[in-house]
């Protein structure tokens, strides 16, 4: 871990807009309250208007905290500005200078900080190789392609050592393939220095790739921290389940433990679970959680739920198997094609669950 | 922010200030208030002791006193009250007696008396009304021959008027002092972003201490009569029957000028934007040409030609009875220097009509003349009536072509300069400046509520690289054969002020000559340069300004901002004779003593400028991503530096044009300079004004053509300044 990174904490931090139609406050963050750890990647996910992008401007003091604080390394910063504070912000547009040059743009932050010329050019010429633009340096803007541009707003937030990167949906604008060499690259860049960073996105496959930890915002408010794995695995709410993976709900009753594992019944029918969110209790209704990869075919009658194969997506890895039942369309993930048995499209199957993979979740729409 | 901590500091400081502020100030006027009472004592120590003991002399020594020293008050007593059995009364001033008879049972009398009685004199520590003023008394003892005893008392009224208006004045300072010192400082504690606060507190000061003051004392003005509150100024304008014939002249003047104009506008609009017809750069810019030239250049070539000796009327036709001057002449220049004013909108509309559109009635069978009727014109009717109501406008605001050309024609602008200056009474000239606005205001409304709400051109998007035809040959030949010969009519109206600088004297004498020339550059040297100097001066100003009020209007979010926003944007939508009455009224007299210096042209440039400036930056502004203001702040710069290394940069186009605009706008203003301008701050254009109204035809075509020379330069140097920028930024490109 770099000795310089810092501790970046938020404290019931609320920001409220007014909405310009209706006249009314809208809380577009409500009491945001989480630490994320020096050197470490925080992915903020969730739907457009969910409040990220607002929580990362108030990290990065474009906006000012209608409530509560926010502490980085220590120090207060809720109502610094921008050029007060120790963060440098990628953003989604770049937001490049398009008056200047690629090294220029780049020494825009040294220039201001009156960094002598010498050293000024050594830093940018590394920051620059970095990023791997080292041959473009003098070309505008303008004449660069869209991943070219990203990395030189790469290279100008982080030619400052700010202590803090802020990076808001930095790979939006670029196509599929630019979008996972950058993803690689910027997880790269960012352990080799070893800076705090947090990471705005709304693609779950982004998220997980690339962080440590994982916020889950819905409408202003935080659904869930974790690593992305536990979000994964074990998401608290039927919202975060379905966010950041595909998913089936099957509406259940918790009847008890029993030597380890939850018990449900489903339509009459007892399921063992091993997970459970721990906001269930005994005799909630609540639903079921499964991933595609925790759920088999077999013959009708086999499982919990029988259904006809409506559609087959053969992926080369694994095919996906689409089936009608009572509980509306459930997604089967078949890795193994070739070896595994794949149900032809309009057959009768059965389907059964990975007990050690799905999960109780409590009842409700959310 | 708002910590206790800090509010307890700014209290803290603002309570020193105030109590730093009080104490010099009070200060302030207690030395005034001892000067001026020693003064005023020593004066009537003076009186007092010439005043005679004899009975006789009193009555020639009041006389005398009286026209030493007017405007004091005085009153003899011989004898002293209460004292001496028998006191005599003699006063010049009746409310002293009467304040005498009233109150000399009262302290204060009694302390004078008393101290007379020792011979001493005494000033009365209150004041008394004596009369309609304020005054303090002084009592001094008048001797016997021997001087060692009384014999009788003069008392002397002092008046205080001046002391309270100092003390009025010194108040008011240091409370402006205060609010001043309260709001700097309140901005740096406070704000996060102090420089912002400054911006926006600066230009809410200029925009109150120039645009909202003035005007308010030029209506203010409206409603007073002998100081108080009255209505009879508006009974007089509105019951006269010559205004009315102004407010209904410049109506009926500028309806026909929109008419007109936004028919011969449309007519080019239509032809550049959805005909065929070849040479449409050069129509374009034929056609904005009259927008920029110089006020008094269309009308001076038009009375050279068309006037009681003009080349066409006298020389070529040698009509008789005809004349220019009136209705007819002004709606002809009127029309050719405003119909640009339609030609821009109007194509601006037409380009934005989607041309599929047309094409899609095309296709569907309609005729061409079926497409125009049925699609086209609808879609352009809301432009149509927004270019009339623009040209309307402009029409009633002008000043300079009805000064030269109205004859005995009445327009509301001319009406409202002759009551200033020929008539000096301001109170009408500014009532009728504010007649003049009533339909503007109107005109602006029906903008805003109808024709925003009925344009359907927005609703199209981006505008398609091909327009349709839809002339037909005969159409198009009929269309080319009028724009030729309002084109050729346009440049031989230039070519005749051209001609006017060689003609010895135009109307009776044709010979050609090179001493016009001489003259009038020798005769309007002082008057250009000070032109030159002033607009010089002016133009990186509201330059600067403007776009500074652009990046607060656009970027920041702070309280009062539509007000702003509206104040900044007022003197674009007020006559300018309104602006010129209005600043003579609030500037000249302290503690703002600005007429007749430099500084009021200035400002008055700045301030008539500012608005096309703010409009050219924001919508500048509003095209580029805030993400790279944001991405300098992050990166470490303050807003000054922001504003410095990359707003103003990018927004350079607009930075330029609106410099260059306000450079020419000054140059060829007219209509509130006219009543700002002194012997030592001329003005080019009230120069030609005035060897016009000479009839020294040729000196005025010098200097015009001068004029538009300059003007012309500068709008080719601004191009070639913006075409520049243009090729350095291409933006980078969100996708």
């Amino acid at each position: 871990m770099n000795k310089q990174s810092v501790p970046v904490r938020l404290e019931k931090v609320t920001k409220i807009f007014k909405d310009p139609k209706t006249k009314t406050d809208v809380a577009a963050v409500n009491e945001a309250d989480f630490e994320i750890a020096p050197g470490e990647l925080v992915t903020l996910l969730g739907p457009s208007g969910c409040g990220k992008t607002t929580t990362l401007r108030m990290i990065g003091g474009f906006e000012l905290p209608t409530r509560g604080r926010i502490v980085i390394g220590g120090e207060d910063v809720t109502f610094l500005p921008p050029n007060g504070r120790a963060t440098a912000t990628v953003f989604q547009s770049y937001g490049l200078f398009p008056h200047l040059s690629v090294f220029d743009n780049v020494a825009y932050g040294l220039r201001v900080r009156k960094v002598e010329k010498g050293e000024l050019k050594r830093r940018v010429d590394e920051a620059l190789a970095l990023v791997g633009l080292s041959e473009l340096a003098g070309r505008a803007p303008s004449r660069l392609s869209g991943g070219q541009q990203q990395r030189v707003a790469l290279a100008r937030s982080l030619v400052v050592e700010p202590k803090v990167l802020l990076l808001d949906e930095p790979l939006s604008n670029l196509d599929a393939l630019l979008r996972e060499q950058m993803r690689v690259e910027i997880r790269r860049i960012q352990k080799a220095l070893g800076i705090t960073a947090v990471y705005v996105t709304h693609d779950r496959v982004e998220a997980m790739s690339l962080s440590d930890r994982v916020i889950v915002m819905k409408n202003g408010v935080i659904r869930q921290v974790g690593s992305p794995s536990r979000i994964y695995e074990d998401p608290d709410s039927k919202f975060v389940a379905g966010f950041v993976g595909k998913v089936a709900f099957f509406p259940v009753t918790l009847e008890g433990e029993d030597g380890g594992a939850f018990v449900c019944s489903l339509s009459g029918k007892k399921v063992r679970a091993a997970r459970r969110s721990p906001g269930v209790r005994s005799g909630d209704a609540a639903f079921l959680m499964a991933r595609p990869e925790s759920l088999r075919l077999g013959a009708p009658g086999a499982g919990v739920a029988d259904g006809t194969v409506s559609a087959n997506v053969y992926l080369g890895s694994s095919v996906e198997s689409f089936v009608s039942t009572e509980y509306g369309e459930i997604l089967v993930q078949i890795d193994d094609p070739a070896e595994k048995k794949v149900w032809p499209e309009g057959s009768r199957v059965s389907i059964s669950f990975n007990e050690a993979l799905i999960r109780v979740l409590p009842g409700g729409d959310d | 922010m708002f910590t206790k901590k800090k509010i307890i500091a700014f209290l803290a400081a603002l309570a020193v200030f105030l109590a730093a502020d009080l104490w010099m100030f009070s200060a302030l006027k207690g030395s005034f208030a001892k000067t001026l009472g020693e003064s005023q004592r020593q004066l009537a120590t003076a009186v007092a002791s010439s005043a005679p003991a004899e009975a006789e002399a009193v009555p020639a020594w009041l006389q005398a006193a009286g026209t030493s020293y007017p405007g004091v008050g005085l009153l003899y007593l011989r004898g002293l009250p209460g004292i001496d059995a028998e006191v005599a009364e003699y006063g010049r001033d009746e409310a002293l007696v009467a304040l005498y008879r009233e109150a000399a049972a009262s302290p204060g009398f009694a302390k004078g008396i008393e101290s007379a009685s020792y011979l001493e004199t005494y000033l009365s520590t209150e004041s008394y009304q004596v009369g309609a003023t304020r005054a303090r008394l002084l009592f001094a003892p008048v001797y016997n021959e021997t001087r060692d005893m009384a014999t009788g008392l003069v008392i002397v009224a002092l008046d205080d008027s001046k002391l309270a208006s100092f003390a009025g004045l010194a108040d008011s300072l240091a409370i402006v002092a205060f609010a001043l010192f309260a709001l700097a400082f309140g901005v740096a504690t406070f704000s996060r972003d102090p420089l912002t606060g400054y911006a926006i507190l600066g230009l809410f000061g200029i925009a109150a201490a120039f645009v909202a003051y003035p005007l308010f004392q030029a209506l203010k003005l409206t409603f007073l009569r002998d100081g108080r509150f009255s209505l009879s100024v508006w009974g007089q304008v509105l019951g006269n029957k010559q205004y009315l014939q102004a407010l209904w002249g410049s109506v009926k003047l500028g309806c026909l000028t929109a008419t007109y104009s936004t028919v011969i506008g449309f007519l080019f609009a239509f032809a550049v934007s959805r005909t065929t017809i070849k040479g449409k750069k050069l129509l374009t810019a034929l056609a904005t040409m009259p927008v920029i030239s110089p006020p008094f250049s269309l009308t001076l070539s038009i009375i050279l030609l068309f006037g009681n000796n003009g080349l066409v009327t006298k020389r070529l036709l040698n009509l008789e009875g005809f004349s220019i001057y009136g209705l007819g002449g002004l709606s002809l220049v009127q029309t050719i220097s405003m119909f640009p004013i339609a030609f821009l909108t109007l194509s601006g509309v037409l380009q934005a009509i989607d041309s599929t559109l047309e094409e899609a009635s095309l296709d569907l069978n309609a005729s061409r003349w079926g497409t125009f009727k049925r699609v086209t014109m609808p879609l352009a009717a809301p432009g149509l009536l927004s270019a009339w109501l623009l040209v309307f406008t402009n029409s009633l605001a002008d000043f300079a072509n009805p000064l030269l050309l109205a004859g005995s024609y009445r327009v509301l602008s001319v009406e409202s300069y002759i009551e200033v200056t020929g008539m000096n009474r301001l109170a009408n000239g500014s009532a009728l400046s504010i007649l003049l606005l009533l339909p503007t205001l109107t005109a602006f409304f029906i903008q805003r509520s109808w024709v925003s709400k009925r344009s359907f051109v927005v609703v199209t998007g981006k505008p398609s690289g091909r327009l349709s035809d839809l002339a037909s040959p005969g159409v198009r030949r009929a269309l080319a054969g009028f724009i030729i010969l309002v084109s050729v009519f346009i440049v031989s109206l230039y070519g005749t002020i051209v001609a006017g600088c060689f003609v010895k004297n135009w109307g009776i004498d044709y010979s050609f000559t090179l001493s016009n020339i001489g003259e009038a550059l020798t005769r309007g040297k002082d008057a250009l340069v000070s032109t030159l100097v002033l607009a010089g001066v002016a133009t990186p100003i509201a330059g600067i300004l403007s776009m500074i009020a652009a990046v607060l209007v656009v970027r920041k979010k702070f309280p009062g901002k539509r007000l702003l926003e509206a104040l900044v944007m007022t003197p674009f939508a007020i006559p300018g004779t309104l602006v010129g009455i209005s600043y003579i009224l609030a500037f000249n007299q302290p503690p703002i003593l600005l007429v007749g210096t430099g500084a009021i042209l200035v400002i008055c440039y700045v301030v008539r400028e500012l608005p096309v400036g703010l409009e050219g930056g924001v919508a500048t502004l509003r095209q580029i991503d805030p993400s790279i203001e944001e991405a300098a702040s992050d990166l470490g710069a303050d807003q000054a530096t922001i504003f410095r290394t990359v707003v103003l940069p990018l927004i350079r186009p607009a930075f330029i044009s609106s410099m260059s605009y306000t450079f020419v706008r000054s140059m060829t203003a007219v209509s509130a300079i006219i009543f700002l301008i002194s012997a030592r701050w001329y003005h080019i254009t009230i120069q030609i004004y005035n060897f016009s109204e000479n009839i020294r035809f040729g000196l005025a075509s010098v200097l015009s053509t001068t004029l538009i020379v300059i003007v012309l330069a500068v709008f080719g140097l601004m191009r070639l300044l913006v075409r520049q920028s243009e090729n350095l930024e291409k933006t980078v490109s969100v996708q």
